[in-house]
């Protein structure tokens, strides 16, 4: 089908002026944060679970695939679009449908920004955990189809354990709900298949979610070391000591200077590695706990210890923290993340592995990680006009998720395999896994319209 | 007689197969050690006790090329769960699936095969460093083993703060229809690589996947216990304190309500019974428990509770203990019951508790009733004493009222147990919803033979 054709089609469901298909548009939704880009043959911007039903529909019978878009800040390569097809655009679906602090839960259109209900719930005290670090832009639409993490996962787990339901249009254009906001319905968990799937098994329209009280208390430090493998070390003997934070995270050398050079989060210059530690829950104990964590620190060699001590110290030592992509991005045209995941107690020897890496290729890579949960953000820096420096990137990346695979880790902690890991899913997966992997597709949608060319890599039954 | 014979060159033929994959001594095939394991009248040809992965995969294996179906086993506790098998060939024990294959304490990962009850792990786990625990309190506690939890999705009261299996495994393998030995998820908290095959597995009761290996996340022993156990006169005013503490920023583990029927069975040591006990179980720090002791049960003292009795950590596992494994009291007192498992919103549980009591006095039934008040989850048992015959259009009255009740509240009522009269004429899992089309898909995907224990899911997939 030619794109007028497809154009006039769509225009019967959503309005001509929802649709966008000049050659400017189509290059502007052809990439997202990963390297990768694509080319799409339209964008419609459906405003009713209806609607996108119906473009489901249409694309099932003229088999055009189909990519779920929210802000694309998904660094995998996740919203590509590989074979054309349409872009389908959550924008206009971006209403927070309903705040049910009785059973707490909130029930919202999958075009929404994470921040933007956290915003709502906090005038009820109420939270939503996960806190990937692009929430002011990333919609819940992504979060849910990436199964996002951030800092706070250690102690409340990543986006799955929060989703509890969803509204979702299945590949022949069919609506279906799943889950909802009573716990344990009979049967097959398919909430729990669909979030991390991709876009490539069914696309939500609206997700009902877990909320909960704000926590009462909230404790923020910041140890520094002259070391990195130190502050790895601490990581494991805070945990071995029997406590569980809701955050440690970890910043090295290069990423503090651009850190300070962006936002000035106050992280000493000379420091080759930072820790940030927050606990949080109910006041009591949590300052003899405190002690406990910084006696620890000191232990580990950390040259210097500090608590915030304020609610502005507290977001400025976090602005280091959340401004780290932004921060580096300054210092080189682009930049790869890497994504890889281990054993919390592997954690020094792989971060001295990819240094090695580093090495071998004359790359220069900061690390910014989830050091809780063992999630690695190696961000390797480039000139992507530099063809050979490109192809030295993809080396190292494709190394360093070995390294992981190696250290009884995997691929990718939160941010997804999308087209940019398909072929390393073998240091992780076997035949048989992938197989397994490949029925639930057809189960969900036999003609392949939902993202094609994502996730699973070809592979000869 | 001719039947007979027919059969019995397959049958001798599958022993002798059997034989060869897991030796003489693992396969049970007199018929007088059989009727142990038979169910809802139906008995198995054999059982097989396969003593590794692989093994386990060479008898489905061998079972889907013959078309014979399997019915996974471990200790048995929830067999009588589910729907009636609608063929039973070959019952396959995980029981030598028993060893703990990685218990990686420092990590907060164990990895375990699904024959181990969870009471032995947690004992080896409570002695590990300085003491972990898995977060999971199913009933059953003597008997019920990881794979059997797992598979039926089985949880306890602590899910409140813990979660349930969905929130606590991080990898499964297991084995498929086909043969084949999938791996998903793996030892990181963090994993966003591949479909997340566990979330299927988890309550999927054996029809998609053999459960061999699992791994859960650990937490450190909570350094205090404890419980507070409050007696209250009206439903309403229990059910109204249970919420106003799940509202506050306190962290109760558990917020359980019990009825008069269930309170004097388990005989909790208080002086005034009243007609509904809450029972709230506090874990954390010292400081935290102490201060949550004292001010909810200041609260609960204006809210109108009799008293206010307090267990310290070394009396209060026997209680919670007694309420875990209730149904097993009442089994072992020989009473003839019926146990149900209903789920609605978390505001609605003054209605459906209620409602029930309700229903059983007007049925000329005694009902006991355990709720998770904080999930919106509530476990019935009704005795339905001597002549169940006779009473049988009652009961089965009682049953769609009941199913009604939750349906009303949004939610769905599962019969977990049931004489074989009244099984024999209900669906115990309820009327099928929306997304059923979608699990008989996957259930087609993933064993088109059918071999994995047919008949009991969900629709009977």
């Amino acid at each position: 089908m030619n794109r007028e054709q497809m154009v006039e089609e769509l225009s019967k469901i959503v309005g001509k002026e929802n649709i966008l298909s000049s050659e400017t548009d189509l290059l502007l939704y052809g990439y997202d944060a990963s390297l990768f880009k694509g080319k799409p043959d339209c964008i419609a911007f459906p405003g009713s679970t209806q609607e996108v039903s119906e473009i489901v529909r249409f694309c099932h019978r003229e088999k055009i695939p189909v990519i779920a878009r929210g802000s694309g800040t998904n660094l995998s390569g996740g919203t590509i679009p590989t074979k054309g097809g349409i872009i389908l655009h959550f924008s206009r679906m971006n209403k927070v449908l309903e705040i049910d602090i009785e059973n707490q839960r909130a029930v919202v259109e999958t075009g929404l920004f994470t921040l933007a209900l956290k915003n709502q719930l906090a005038r009820h005290g109420y939270v939503y955990q996960p806190d990937p670090a692009s929430e002011k832009v990333s919609t819940f639409g992504g979060n849910f189809a990436e199964n996002s993490g951030g800092p706070h996962c250690l102690k409340y787990g990543v986006t799955t354990n929060h989703i509890l339901g969803a509204e979702v249009v299945l590949s022949d254009g069919e609506v279906i709900q799943v889950g909802g906001k009573v716990l344990d319905a009979p049967g097959y968990d398919l909430t729990g298949i669909l979030v991390g799937s991709e876009g490539t098994l069914g696309i939500a329209t609206h997700l009902t979610l877990r909320i909960m009280p704000k926590s009462e208390a909230v404790k923020t430090m910041l140890a520094i070391y002259n070391s990195l493998e130190d502050a790895g070390r601490t990581v494991s003997a805070i945990i071995a000591d029997g406590i569980v934070p809701a955050t440690l995270e970890i910043l090295d050398k290069l990423t503090i200077k651009a850190v300070e050079e962006s936002v000035h989060a106050g992280f000493p210059l000379d420091a080759e590695a930072v820790l940030l530690i927050e606990l949080d829950g109910l006041k009591d104990g949590m300052e003899r706990l405190a002690e406990r964590i910084m006696e620890i620190c000191r232990k580990n060699n950390a040259r210097e210890v500090k608590s915030a001590k304020t609610e502005a110290e507290r977001t400025q030592l976090w602005a280091g923290r959340k401004g780290a992509f932004g921060a580096i991005s300054r210092l080189r045209p682009n930049y790869l993340v890497c994504d890889g995941t281990v054993p919390r107690t592997k954690l020094p020897e792989v971060l001295a592995q990819v240094m090695e890496v580093s090495k071998k290729y004359g790359l220069t890579i900061a690390n910014v990680f989830h050091a809780g949960d063992g999630n690695l953000h190696p961000l390797i820096l480039f000139d992507e006009r530099d063809e050979e420096e490109l192809r030295k990137v993809h080396l190292a990346g494709s190394e360093i998720m070995k390294l992981c695979a190696d250290a009884g880790g995997t691929i990718s902690g939160e941010h997804g395999i999308g087209t940019e890991k398909m072929k390393e899913m073998f240091f992780v997966f076997s035949l048989q896994d992938i197989a397994a992997m490949r029925k639930v597709k057809k189960a969900f949608d036999p003609e392949d319209i939902y993202n094609p060319g994502k996730i699973l890599p070809e592979v000869q039954t | 007689m001719g039947e007979g014979a027919r059969d019995m060159p397959k049958t001798e033929k599958l022993v002798w197969r059997l034989k060869e994959i897991v030796g003489e001594s693992h396969i049970i095939k007199e018929p007088d050690n059989l009727k142990d394991y038979g169910l809802d009248g139906k008995r198995p040809k054999v059982v097989v006790f396969p003593g590794t992965i692989s093994e386990v995969s060479k008898v489905v294996a061998y079972a889907n090329e013959q078309s014979l179906t399997l019915l996974p086993m471990g200790n048995g506790t929830k067999l009588g769960m589910g729907g009636i098998p609608q063929k039973m060939n070959v019952v396959l024990s995980t029981l030598r699936l028993n060893r703990m294959t990685d218990c990686d304490c420092d990590n907060l990962t164990l990895s375990a095969e699904c024959g181990i009850p969870l009471g032995e792990a947690q004992k080896r786990l409570s002695q590990e460093g300085k003491g972990y625990f898995l977060p999971l309190d199913p009933p059953f506690t003597k008997k019920a083993t990881l794979g059997g939890i797992v598979a039926t999705n089985s949880s306890g009261p602590r899910r409140l703060l813990y979660g349930t299996a969905r929130d606590l495994i991080i990898g499964t393998k297991a084995v498929f229809p086909n043969g084949d030995i999938v791996a998903s998820g793996g030892k990181t908290v963090k994993n966003v690589s591949g479909y997340d095959m566990c979330k299927l597995l988890i309550g999927s009761y054996g029809t998609l996947g053999i459960l061999c290996e699992i791994t859960f996340k650990l937490l450190p022993l909570p350094e205090r216990t404890a419980t507070l156990l409050l007696p209250f006169v009206r439903l309403e005013e229990a059910v109204q304190f249970g919420r106003e503490i799940l509202q506050s920023q306190y962290l109760p583990s558990s917020i359980e309500i019990l009825n008069e029927m269930v309170v004097k069975k388990i005989k909790p040591p208080i002086a005034q019974q009243g007609n509904y006990l809450v029972a709230i179980g506090l874990d954390g720090v010292a400081e935290s428990i102490e201060r949550q002791v004292s001010e909810i049960g200041e609260r609960a003292k204006k809210k109108g509770a009799l008293e206010i009795a307090v267990l310290a950590s070394e009396t209060h596992p026997s209680f919670w203990k007694a309420i875990q494994d209730f149904s097993e009291g009442l089994a072992e007192e020989g009473a003839n019951f019926i146990s149900f498992k209903s789920n609605f919103l978390i505001s609605r549980c003054e209605e459906v508790m209620g409602s029930y009591e309700k229903i059983a006095r007007e049925s000329g039934v005694d009902c006991g009733l355990i709720c998770h008040s904080g999930n919106g989850v509530l476990y019935s048992y009704v005795l339905a004493g001597k002549g169940v015959r006779s009473k049988k259009e009652s009961l089965l009255n009682l049953i769609k009222e009941f199913s009604s009740v939750a349906v009303k509240n949004e939610g769905h009522l599962v019969v977990e147990s049931a004489p074989p009269d009244i099984k024999k004429r209900i669906d115990v899992w309820g009327e099928p919803r929306g997304d059923y089309e979608i699990m008989r898909r996957l259930k087609k995907e993933i064993d088109p033979k059918g071999i994995l224990n047919p008949g009991r899911f969900v629709g009977r997939i």
